[in-house]
């Protein structure tokens, strides 16, 4: 139980780290929602998310409901109570917050590091930026029927596409993300934790071999699979996209989705086996919030 | 650039309260809020995720003017129409300018119009869903289909707590105000000041994280006593606290005629 | 009658702290009493009640030796759910207590969650019982204080605890909602209810309370009669606790062997009969004279847009004159505009129609931080003000945007000041309230404001801190500064004032001195003004305005041969 010690507090104490993520990043999204944009061209300069909040908590707290949290504050904050929830799109972004913002945490051992304090706050927003970044293209292909007949529309997206995503990581990623969560994290650790009854976290913290181990092994499967997935179609439509491919020809362009769908579902799964197991571990029931 | 000043000056983040509140809460008694969750929800499903799969463009014509229709009965804030028109025009807007630049023309990106208009029609499918359900509802709705009690829970606290939270969280960048110094310059474009009040936003998070960590302190202990904990996910609690849902004949109405009116389009075309 | 509630030799430690919270404290309390345990910060009060609800030891994990009992349920073998339908417990910030958005709901939240079918009943007339059926339907954020207070009481109510058990009620309301709780709970208690209130008012304890449990630093002191208590002075100054004024003052005087008075009626037949009578006093007017204008607000209307989207008028052509070096009370009750007006002077919020001038200068032009160079707010809830990690680095902030030279020394002195200096690196949202607010007005201080505006400085303190701020309070008047002070606090009205203003509704109802003000009956009734203690029997005794206990004691003892 010692290599666990980090993960293991009481059922009431994850529900305080579930509601202090989610009041918080669930309230900073309303005001990011208000914020203006600018454009300069097709390039946004956004403040797209306050990230720092949950990348901070995740880094101090219990990273799994401490992304748990975020982002259920962000859906009901910054989508049901605006009048906006997108309903079943919004499980895409649950998942991929969720996710970036858990393994930010878990990769973070020693919040006093500042090395790692800065690696897990790039590492969780390029994550949770590449994962909306192909969900966003797949869209368009999907959505757009003859997409070859379009000249220059596959290319667009995909450097639209690959522009905001550089755009909001080094944009919103450094500045929203890197610097506060810098600042914050060593102000807030040792500090906050009493708050809520616990005893921060430890530096010398020895984390399971599977703690490690998984997590980063089970991202790098979905990276690499949602990747090859998309190299894959790339390569066999050479940028012309044919809907002559033999599994289209048969089962019409529905197929795609299923196949779009597939590392979403593998997220899904990753993140419900870890809550599972989690779960299991605390025997305490809490697991039901996935 | 006086156009800023007078902007700011209306836009005073008292209004700006008012408003979001009035967006969270304001809840007008139209057709569809007398309707079951369910009834909302399985309608949902079927104009909120099918039209992603429709190439036709007179069904999707006729869909969106379905839905405006709806969007009018709901009666949506002016401000969620405003954020939706805007956000799909510069979607499609920055699509449109860099499709042409790699060399397509105005003609061909006609297809892209018409994903706008699918996405539209999604997107006021679930705004006429969502904003029809007071949140009372909506977590309800929720719980009935299987989702955990935390999550139902999570969102009446929310409702409970917001205007707590943007209260103290206005009292904190206040204070940062009326003890700073804005700088002297306005920079290119108000960027310094730009630049000063989103440092503003970002440090204001730093106290309300330690005083909202209190809040949720006492928050838990006072759901240990009342015994929530136990009660979340617990059958007996779920059926008391549903009782009140039932089907109507204006939910199977509602569901049938829109249904029908789908058919027809898709018949017709 | 039973022991309905019983510890013995119960200790526990806080986890990551060093020493004990709770020292062997062995008690019992029997069923139907009114218990108010009383003792200075730190001293155990609210640990003890943790445990009394089981709170210690299933949920804060701790060190926990020893044995509680609640109605014969040993507190280690059933769980808080269960121990909630014998014990219940409202917060200090109750507030925080209250979780769904609506108030029928909330009071009906236990029941239901217990899975209880006839929940909605419950709520209803938990919510009959504390009178605030009416407000069944509102959103939690429409209510005032004292009815938040009320329903955290409703919420549990709804399981009928046998024993409820209150946390500093007086701490987070006016007088006047305290008193309205204070009733209620007797209301309960005569109901048969076994009623535990942490309380460090001893007027309120004398009042209400049947017996009294005094704890000094994690130890039972004593656990008496209310009055055994109240008259051991020696043992409530170890407890650190203030016994009520009236008690104070005639134990000062010692004239006679009648037990001391507790409550301002027992006072009143106490000192009553040593009075030769005295003839009518006349007040002495001699408003000041002073010509240089410090604010002036000329035809000032105020309104805002409530989310039913009605207006809400607070200020219609609204005309006030305040003069440099004048210390000015603002009274109330709450929506009566006095948080708006001192809004309206720092910049916050704009005022639909009229000019506001601050020290001749028009101030509608002037953004809040310009406004600041001269103008400090101090807000009513200290925290709010609290935007770096440290008190140092928190009362240097506004001279360092500045890049004030002598930054470090004048930090220095401020912090010897407001007696801060031993805290400086502490995180001033984690002291205790006294030096929260200390730090507050040291801030406040170190903006060396021409104007300083004061939201309820001595608001949720307990007698100590209070008598502090109270000093600092009178040490803050320079020649030139202008003080504007909102508060409920009327006996730092008549203590600290040179003109007293009553708003009602957004209108002055009374603009004089605060002697004046003790006479006017209509006004006092209007604006639900609640006197302090002394000033009330000074009244009934006939006697001449004594604005504090001194003042008293010297008068009587030149009426008394």
């Amino acid at each position: 139980m010692n290599t666990h010690q980090r993960f293991t507090l009481t059922q009431s104490q994850k529900m305080m780290v579930f509601i202090l993520s989610m009041s918080l990043y669930g309230l900073s999204n309303m005001i990011t929602e208000l914020i203006p944009k600018f454009y300069l061209g097709p390039i946004e300069l956004s403040v797209e998310y306050f990230a720092f909040i949950p990348l901070s908590l995740a880094m101090i707290f219990h990273p799994l409901y401490a992304a748990i949290g975020a982002s259920l504050g962000e859906v009901i904050f910054g989508e049901i109570m605006l009048g906006q929830f997108g309903g079943i799109g919004e499980l895409e972004k649950f998942i991929a917050f969720s996710l970036a913002i858990f393994i930010a945490g878990v990769s973070v051992r020693n919040p006093e590091n500042k090395k790692q304090v800065a690696l897990g706050a790039m590492v969780g927003v390029i994550l949770h930026q590449f994962i909306s970044m192909s969900v966003d293209i797949l869209k368009v292909w999907v959505g757009v029927e003859e997409l070859e007949a379009v000249e220059g529309l596959a290319e667009s997206v995909v450097v639209i596409e690959g522009l905001a995503f550089l755009n909001d990581v080094l944009f919103s990623g450094i500045l929203f993300a890197l610097l506060p969560t810098l600042y914050l994290v060593p102000r807030l650790y040792g500090k906050i934790e009493p708050l809520l009854g616990m005893k921060p976290r430890k530096n010398d913290l020895q984390l399971g071999l599977s703690d490690i181990v998984t997590v980063p092994f089970v991202l790098a499967t979905v990276v690499l699979g949602s990747l090859s997935f998309l190299f894959e179609y790339l390569s066999e439509t050479t940028f012309g996209w044919e809907w002559e491919a033999p599994l289209v020809d048969r089962f019409g362009e529905w197929i795609v989705f299923p196949m779009m769908a597939i590392p979403v579902i593998v997220a899904l799964v990753v993140v419900s086996y870890l809550v599972k197991r989690k779960g299991r571990k605390d025997t305490d029931g809490y697991s039901e919030v996935v | 650039m006086d156009v800023v000043k007078t902007l700011t000056d209306k836009l005073s983040i008292e209004q700006v309260k008012i408003e979001l509140l009035n967006t969270a809460y304001g809840y007008h008694h139209t057709f569809l809020q007398r309707l079951d969750p369910r009834t909302l929800f399985l309608w949902y499903l079927v104009f909120g995720v099918v039209p992603f799969f429709i190439h036709s463009t007179p069904v999707l014509i006729g869909l969106a003017a379905f839905l405006v229709v709806l969007t009018i009965m709901a009666k949506v804030s002016p401000l969620i129409i405003f954020i939706l028109t805007l956000g799909l025009l510069t979607q499609g807007g920055s699509y449109l300018i860099v499709g042409l630049f790699f060399g397509g023309n105005v003609t061909a990106m006609l297809p892209l119009l018409k994903l706008t208009l699918k996405l539209s029609v999604i997107s006021m499918a679930s705004i006429v869903v969502f904003c029809s359900m007071s949140p009372e509802k909506l977590s309800d709705g929720l719980l009935k289909i299987g989702v955990p009690g935390q999550v139902s829970f999570s969102i009446g606290y929310a409702y409970r707590m917001l205007p707590t939270l943007v209260e103290e969280y206005h009292h904190i960048f206040l204070s940062y105000r009326l003890r700073g110094k804005k700088p002297a310059k306005k920079g290119l474009f108000y960027s310094r000041h730009l630049f000063y009040y989103i440092k503003l936003l970002i440090k204001s998070f730093y106290p309300l994280m330690l005083s909202v960590a209190k809040r949720s302190r006492t928050m838990v202990e006072a759901l240990e006593s009342k015994g929530s904990l136990y009660g979340f996910n617990h059958p007996k609690v779920k059926q008391l606290k549903l009782q009140h849902l039932t089907i109507k004949r204006r939910d199977v109405l509602f569901f049938s005629l829109s249904i029908s009116y789908f058919i027809a389009l898709i018949w017709l075309s | 009658m039973t022991h309905q509630l019983t510890m013995t030799d119960v200790t526990f430690t806080y986890p990551g702290q060093n020493s004990p919270q709770l020292k062997n404290v062995t008690l019992s309390i029997k069923e139907g009493t009114f218990v108010a345990i009383m003792g200075g910060n730190g001293s155990g009060k609210s640990t003890l009640c943790k445990c009394l609800n089981g709170l210690i030891p299933h949920y804060y994990v701790g060190d926990y030796a020893g044995k509680t009992t609640v109605n014969g349920h040993d507190t280690t073998k059933v769980s808080v759910s269960e121990l909630s339908k014998h014990v219940g417990y409202v917060y200090q910030d109750f507030e925080n207590q209250l979780v769904s958005p609506r108030v029928l709901d909330d009071a009906c939240f236990a029941p239901l969650h217990f899975g209880l079918s006839d929940f909605k009943r419950r709520g209803e007339r938990a919510l009959e019982l504390m009178a605030i059926s009416h407000l069944k339907d509102r959103y939690i954020w429409q209510l005032s204080g004292g009815q938040k207070h009320l329903l955290a009481l409703s919420g549990i109510l709804s399981l009928d605890p046998d024993i409820i058990i209150v946390d500093e009620p007086v701490s987070q309301l006016d007088p006047f909602h305290a008193e309205v709780i204070y009733k209620q709970l007797q209301a309960l208690h005569q109901q048969g209810k076994t009623v535990i209130v942490i309380e460090h008012h001893a007027s309120f304890v004398a009042r209400y309370a049947e017996e009294v449990i005094l704890m000094c630093e994690g130890e039972v002191l004593a656990h008496t009669p209310v009055r055994e208590a109240l008259e051991n002075d020696a043992l409530l100054s170890q407890a650190g606790v203030y016994p009520p004024e009236v008690t104070m003052m005639a134990r000062a005087m010692h004239w006679h062997d009648q037990p001391l008075p507790l409550t301002i009626d027992e006072a009143e037949s106490y000192f009553k009969p040593l009075l030769k009578q005295v003839e009518e006093n006349k007040v002495e007017i001699a408003p000041e004279e002073n010509n240089d204008v410090a604010v002036q607000l000329q035809g000032v209307s105020f309104h805002y847009q409530s989310l039913e989207k009605t207006t809400h008028q607070v200020f219609d052509q609204l005309d006030l004159t305040l003069y440099q070096g004048e210390r000015v009370a603002l009274i109330g009750n709450n929506g009566a505009g006095k948080s708006t007006l001192m809004k309206l002077l720092t910049g916050q919020m704009k005022p639909k129609a009229g000019q506001i001038e601050i020290f001749n200068e028009d101030i509608s032009q002037q953004s809040p931080e310009q406004l600041a160079e001269y103008v400090t707010y101090i807000h009513q809830n200290p925290e709010h003000m609290f935007i770096d990690d440290s008190v140092e680095k928190d009362i240097g902030y506004f001279l360092k945007m500045r890049h004030v030279k002598d930054l470090d020394q004048r930090v220095a002195r401020l912090l010897e000041r407001f007696d801060l200096t031993s805290l400086k690196s502490r995180d001033a949202r984690l002291l205790s309230g006294g030096q929260m607010r200390r730090t507050s007005l040291a801030i406040g201080e170190g903006m060396s404001p021409k104007l300083l505006l004061l939201d309820e400085p001595t608001a949720t303190l307990d007698m100590a801190a209070k008598q502090h701020v109270k000093r600092l309070m009178q040490s803050q008047t320079g020649e030139e500064k202008t003080i504007v002070m909102a508060t409920h606090d009327v006996s730092l009205v008549f203590d600290w004032a040179s003109r007293v203003i009553v708003l009602n509704n957004g209108q002055i109802i009374f603009d004089g001195l605060p002697e004046q003000l003790v006479g006017d009956y209509h006004v006092l009734n209007k604006a639900g003004i609640i006197l302090p203690e002394i000033v009330e029997l000074s009244r009934r005794l006939k006697l001449p305005l004594m604005k504090n206990q001194q003042m008293f004691i010297d008068c009587l003892q030149r009426e008394v041969m």
